[in-house]
């Protein structure tokens, strides 16, 4: 079994460690014996959705952020699109999260169009959210997921888009309805760095089977020796728990 | 107001006194009190002064330790803000404790390492001689926001230095993009060569022309986004020092042998410590020198005696075997530590405390930016690593993600235990803590060892 990973921007959407995810992917693949291989796709460099199994998009600063976006309009846009509701699964993370919804509006009412791929939207705000957080994942019942965010934008699920689950602690989305991140087919889109799946590894674990069931129909993964990925999960969670 | 300030310095010196009896640094505190009863405190005293200030992401405090030293055998009367109080309030407070009751300063002149985002707030008061910037990098983002955002502090607080020689780190794009709009004076310092055999892999902070927004491309790169870039669109290209590292001659465990150039002659200058983001600090203590007209020879030979700076590569000796601190900040302060130790041809034991306080950054994703598969790389010359600090765990994750045998990684907490299992394999010990780690650490090896504070 092989897993081709199409990791977007990985020069520019750099900011938070987020490349730790793609580590993460990669190395709970191979130390089960499945083979793996991730390709950068950057500015100028054609994307063929086709070639991949599994998608990932970080964060990254305003000022490459315009540079960006001239590059990811058009073709690459509708590549991304097909290959969402192809169901292929795709992890975004913060600025990826945003990328992937209809537009971001500043707070004095600039608005910047994005890709469209999922329907919801973000709205610049005044106010950073900032700092570790906690949210459920209603698919990994009882699990909980811990990481950091930092955003001031805040974003708003339309129809057909489900948050992954419910804030226990922190900001979230926007701060406002206790939700965090987007679920469309196989997409899951959030603002948690941290970097986010080394400490959740039973999300990587999840997404990875999609991806591999997606490819395979079928896939096991053998569970692997998870105590420092769990200590490092439940220090962050226990600490949340007392504030 | 003589009145008001009297008050402040007072209050600000028995406060202090008051702090360090029951023992702690009190570098800060004392400072908010004056500034409560003084606004305006530090402009009083730092009239007539003589002040340099030293800002810039990496490379602050060693930096003005090295100008400290070349100030000391110039022979010039100065004092100098350490401990790393360089927050508005610390530095008012170094300024009070300097200063007479009556608010005149006791020295000519006046040493001051300044965060970028504190440059901005001094710089009201403080009319600076000269203001080093010893570069521009991603630092803990949830601080100081963006690179954009640190470039532009600085620039507000060098437009409020109007009468200052402003030294730029030639080979930061980011750093010479300040003297665009300045009518200061500008005096650049760089490195003309490479420095590292092999570098460890690092994103750089600074891909595109800050001017047009295309890529760089480079002749050579020292470290990070440094070297000789140039935007093939726009001609935007890293201009000519006129100080400059012309060779590096040696680069190895304990120091660097380097050549440096000033308005065309070489001066060959032993730097006393190791690592080559060090000869980048070297050559703006350099650069420094020339700023205030000072001899050349005399800086180059204080560089080869200065002291280290509090944490930054700072060496103890427990149980006959060495111990070596290494500050980290940010990934590329990281990455430098690692392109440092990667050159080491013996085993050594290497420890890694990450606290995610707010002098340390609250946001510890960045250990993820840093390529610490180097190390693993090294194989068994990286006999054990520790980790520890309030997020130990996430450091240990790391490590096992970048494919380090876990038999050789250990989570201990407790500082004392970690120096005492450390030093039990007589190899040498590199220990790399964020700030408030650092500050325990240190307070530990000091107690259990009998190591100075470090407010003495």
């Amino acid at each position: 079994m092989e897993l081709k990973i199409c990791h977007l921007y990985p020069d520019i959407l750099n900011l938070y460690g987020d490349r730790g995810n793609i580590l993460c992917m990669e190395k709970r693949l191979q130390w089960r014996g499945i083979e793996v291989s991730t390709t950068g796709v950057s500015i100028g460099q054609p994307l063929k959705a086709a070639d991949y199994d599994l998608f990932f998009i970080g964060g990254g600063q305003d000022f490459e952020q315009e540079v960006l976006l001239h590059d990811l309009a058009g073709e690459k846009t509708a590549e991304l699109k097909s290959a969402i509701e192809d169901e292929k699964p795709f992890l975004a993370i913060c600025g990826g999260y945003q990328m992937l919804g209809e537009y971001y509006k500043t707070w004095d009412g600039q608005q910047c169009d994005f890709t469209g791929a999922l329907n919801l939207y973000t709205i610049g705000s005044k106010q950073r959210m900032i700092g570790n957080y906690c949210f459920t994942c209603t698919e990994l019942d009882g699990q909980s997921v811990v990481g950091f965010e930092n955003h001031s934008g805040k974003t708003y699920l339309g129809d057909g888009v489900r948050p992954i689950g419910k804030v226990l602690s922190g900001f979230g989305n926007n701060g406002e309805d206790g939700m965090e991140g987007a679920r469309y087919k196989n997409v899951f889109a959030t603002y948690s760095h941290g970097c986010l799946l080394p400490k959740n590894p039973v999300l990587c674990d999840y997404i990875l089977k999609i991806a591999l069931e997606r490819k395979y129909q079928t896939a096991e993964l053998p569970p692997l020796d998870d105590v420092l990925e769990r200590s490092a999960h439940n220090y962050m969670e226990k600490r949340l728990e007392k504030k | 107001m003589k009145i008001r300030v009297f008050f402040a310095v007072l209050s600000c010196r028995l406060s202090r006194a008051l702090i360090r009896l029951v023992g702690r640094g009190g570098t800060d505190f004392p400072g908010r009190i004056a500034l409560k009863l003084c606004p305006n405190l530090l402009g009083v005293l730092a009239k007539n002064v003589t002040t340099v200030i030293v800002t810039g992401t990496n490379g602050k405090t060693t930096t003005s330790r090295m100008i400290e030293q070349s100030w000391i055998d110039s022979g010039i009367s100065y004092f100098a803000n350490k401990s790393g109080a360089n927050l508005l309030s610390g530095v008012t407070a170094e300024f009070a404790m300097h200063s007479t009751l009556g608010g005149k300063c006791r020295y000519t002149h006046a040493l001051i390492e300044s965060d970028e985002a504190a440059f901005k707030a001094i710089s009201q008061y403080v009319d600076a001689k000269a203001v080093v910037v010893t570069n521009v990098f991603r630092d803990q983002l949830d601080r100081y926001g963006e690179v954009t955002h640190t470039l532009e502090n600085i620039r507000i607080g060098i437009s409020n230095s109007k009468n200052a020689t402003v030294l730029l780190n030639a080979d930061d794009s980011l750093c010479t993009s300040l003297a665009d709009a300045l009518p200061n004076p500008i005096l650049f310092y760089g490195v003309d060569t490479p420095i590292y055999h092999t570098r460890v892999h690092e994103l750089s902070d600074a891909p595109y022309c800050i001017r047009c927004k295309n890529e760089y491309v480079y002749d050579y790169v020292t470290y990070g986004h440094l070297g000789k870039y140039r935007c093939p669109v726009c001609g935007y290209h890293r201009p000519d020092p006129s100080v400059s590292v012309s060779r590096v001659v040696v680069s190895d465990e304990d120091h660097s042998v380097i050549v440096v150039k000033v308005d065309g002659t070489e001066y060959e200058t032993n730097v006393n410590l190791p690592g080559g983001y060090n000869i980048y600090n070297a050559c703006s203590a350099m650069a420094a020198g020339k700023a205030l007209g000072l001899d050349p020879k005399t800086v180059s030979r204080s560089l080869s005696e200065f002291a280290c700076g509090f944490g930054r590569m700072e060496k103890f000796q427990i149980h006959d075997t060495d111990v070596r601190m290494i500050l980290i900040k940010n990934p590329a302060g990281c990455n430098q530590v690692l392109n440092f130790l990667t050159e080491r041809k013996e085993p050594f034991i290497f420890a890694a405390c990450l606290n995610d306080r707010a002098q340390d950054g609250k946001d510890v994703s960045w250990i993820w930016d840093v390529d610490f598969e180097r190390l693993t790389a090294m194989g068994e010359l990286v006999e054990q690593i520790y980790v520890s600090g309030v997020r130990a765990e996430d450091m240990a994750l790391r490590f096992k993600y970048a494919g380090f045998p876990v038999e050789r990684l250990h989570v201990e907490k407790d500082y004392k235990k970690l120096v005492e299992e450390a030093v039990s394999y007589h190899k040498p010990v590199f220990v790399m803590p964020t700030y408030t780690a650092m500050l325990s650490l240190r307070g530990t090896i000091s107690k259990a060892y009998g190591f100075k504070e470090f407010w003495e």
